[in-house]
């Protein structure tokens, strides 16, 4: 019998089979290394992402909805390794030029609440799904009270402005943006 | 080294000149582009051509829209931009001329 894990593809949930994801897994770390020197790396890795979802759907029998290696490693062949295009003047310019580190600041796109995890994981530069899991740790051993934590950096850390280029926000971190945002409001009135 | 490998590195060469002719003809996503290629000199795979397709957003020759989709989550649909527009008609300008010098030189 196979474990079935939730991978997260695009910040999409499929399930797909233990042996399955640990190769999805090595595929997808070497392209990441691939395009360590790419600064639309993270993009470029979710574009991969959901190119291995939509061919592992595409050859999947009907009904069938968990991915097994049968449609994972053709789809992987389909895709092809990663290749980098050779750098150029503009490219390199660019790489050169941008900041080492962006500010923190929350990111409602592609948040599953606020975006407080995505916003540290940008600045930090690490994987947003290790914050996560992070944060759903402290939570548990802290019996709930990391949310006042969670709570205070929301109103703390600045909203990144939305990009039309990227996804809308989910329902609900645009909610929350909106709630943080008037009552960020009430706050400064009252010290005024 | 062999006569294979250099006719690869000219396509791959070519490759970014192709794709811009590709998204030139209209708004496509990356399925669409790989789809045209398909079959010819310059057929490539999702992970040569989003590399790609994402240094040409960098240096403004294309840009993309989302939208959605009938299956699963938004796609991104790429255009030329302005620039990309003028930067393609160089690049074909500059290739006839190559063209035409090779014709010259004789055969």
């Amino acid at each position: 019998m196979q474990r079935v894990i939730h991978a997260g593809l695009n910040r999409n949930p499929y399930p797909i089979e233990e042996d399955a994801y640990a190769r999805l897994e090595t595929y997808l770390a070497e392209s990441a290394a691939a395009l360590a020197d790419d600064p639309d790396r993270d993009e470029i890795l979710l574009d991969l992402e959901q190119a291995v979802a939509d061919q592992c759907r595409r050859r999947q029998p009907p009904q069938a909805s968990v991915i097994t290696l049968q449609e994972l490693l053709p789809a992987l062949e389909e895709i092809g390794p990663v290749r980098a295009p050779s750098a150029d003047q503009v490219g390199s310019k660019e790489n050169t030029d941008a900041p080492t580190r962006v500010s923190l600041q929350q990111i409602s796109q592609g948040a599953w609440v606020s975006g407080v995890c995505l916003g540290l994981a940008r600045h930090l530069r690490v994987e947003v799904t290790l914050l996560r899991v992070i944060a759903a740790a402290l939570l548990f051993f802290t019996g709930g009270a990391a949310l006042l934590l969670y709570g205070v950096l929301m109103l703390l850390m600045p909203f990144a402005p939305l990009d039309p280029q990227l996804a809308p926000a989910r329902k609900l971190p645009a909610k929350l943006r909106e709630w943080t945002e008037a009552l960020r409001g009430k706050l400064a009135s009252v010290a005024r | 080294m062999t006569r294979e490998n250099n006719l690869s590195a000219m396509k791959k060469g070519l490759l970014e000149f192709v794709v811009l002719k590709v998204v030139g003809t209209g708004q496509l996503y990356a399925a669409d582009i790989l789809g045209r290629l398909d079959g010819t000199e310059f057929a490539t795979q999702e992970g040569t051509l989003y590399p790609l397709l994402s240094k040409l957003r960098r240096e403004g020759f294309v840009h993309y829209e989302w939208q959605e989709s009938s299956l699963g989550p938004p796609r991104k649909y790429y255009r030329l931009t302005p620039e990309g527009r003028g930067h393609l008609d160089t690049l074909d300008l500059y290739w006839k001329t190559i063209d035409r010098t090779l014709a010259e030189l004789g055969r």
